[in-house]
């Protein structure tokens, strides 16, 4: 019972090591400045930080293949930026809260487009 | 008249005529005898038990299930050695393995998981569901994914369920399922194009 006991502590210390090993901070400075944090699901964010917030211009990278390139305000999508969605669309505008707000064109995989006005991810017709 | 007829008529054969006759016969006929009169009563006996017992439906229901479910397992196993890890898409531009049509509707038809990643990508045009999404603490009602055999396309979707100001929403968000990600255990959904 003993060594099973010590064998999963081990184990867990091992995991748990390994897992803060390669998430986290990885380069620069994640509180004030410019570095890069991956999340454990390998989530990438490459960018500028104010109070530990993504704060400033930086790039987020979701493992499925979004890829978000511009402006964030406390962690949010804001400002001007571009989205690439996985198959290759893509949304160049002003964001707010994380969604598509403001003037900007949506570009989908076959080439059709679409520029306007948006509001919460939305093109106001 | 005698009162049982049919019982003196069996033993008068077993007696007097079948009996003997049987006793005259070599060691090895009435070993073999013996095992075909065994094999019947046995199969007869089986036969009267399924008669008062083995029409359980629920149990026969049960049985089928399970070997649906065999059916599924050795099916999405062979899919998985013929698939390689990682992400599998279904359009060009990109790193994935690009699936073939065919591929694309047994990886399709063997999914039935949506990570988080690909459900705040379809919530990112959709107000509604990431209120209900960040409000509920991440969590989802249903999930289902489907092969549109009309469209030709692989249908994922899921459903939310939480409160916003106060009042009870429900709302379903779906779209193309254009990628999957396979761990070489399974296939997940990995982009749901909702626009």
């Amino acid at each position: 019972m003993k060594k099973y006991i010590i064998l999963v502590t081990l184990n867990f210390l091992f995991t748990y090591q390994t897992i803060a090993a390669v998430t986290g901070c990885q380069e620069g400075n994640c509180d004030n400045g410019f570095g890069k944090w991956v999340y454990t699901d390998k989530t990438i964010y490459e960018g500028e930080w104010v109070g530990t917030k993504k704060h400033g211009q930086g790039t987020e990278t979701w493992p499925n293949g979004y890829i978000y390139k511009g402006e964030f305000e406390n962690s949010f999508w804001s400002g001007q930026g571009v989205l690439i969605f996985p198959d290759g669309s893509t949304y160049n505008g002003e964001w707010a809260n994380g969604f598509m707000n403001g003037k900007g064109t949506f570009t989908w995989a076959d080439g059709k487009e679409k520029t306007g006005i948006w509001k919460n991810g939305q093109l106001q017709e | 008249m005698e009162k049982w007829p049919v019982a003196r008529i069996v033993e008068i054969m077993l007696q007097d005529k079948y009996s003997s006759k049987l006793k005259e016969l070599p060691e090895p006929a009435r070993q073999l005898v013996g095992l075909v009169v065994v094999t019947i009563v046995v199969i007869l006996s089986f036969a009267i038990f399924n008669i008062f017992f083995g029409h359980d439906k629920d149990l026969t229901a049960k049985m089928k299930r399970e070997e649906e479910k065999i059916a599924e397992k050795r099916k999405l196993s062979d899919l998985l050695s013929n698939l390689p890890t990682g992400i599998l898409v279904t359009y060009d531009g990109t790193n994935g393995f690009k699936l073939s049509d065919e591929l694309y509707e047994k990886v399709c038809n063997a999914t039935k998981l949506i990570t988080q990643r690909t459900i705040m990508g379809a919530n990112l045009i959709n107000l509604k569901a990431y209120q209900i999404y960040t409000g509920n603490g991440n969590q989802v009602k249903e999930t289902f994914v489907k092969w549109d055999n009309e469209n030709k396309k692989c249908v994922a979707g899921y459903v939310l369920k939480g409160t916003i100001e106060g009042k009870e929403e429900t709302i379903t968000v779906s779209g193309d399922a254009l990628s999957f990600f396979s761990t070489g255990i399974d296939t997940r959904v990995y982009f749901i194009k909702n626009f």
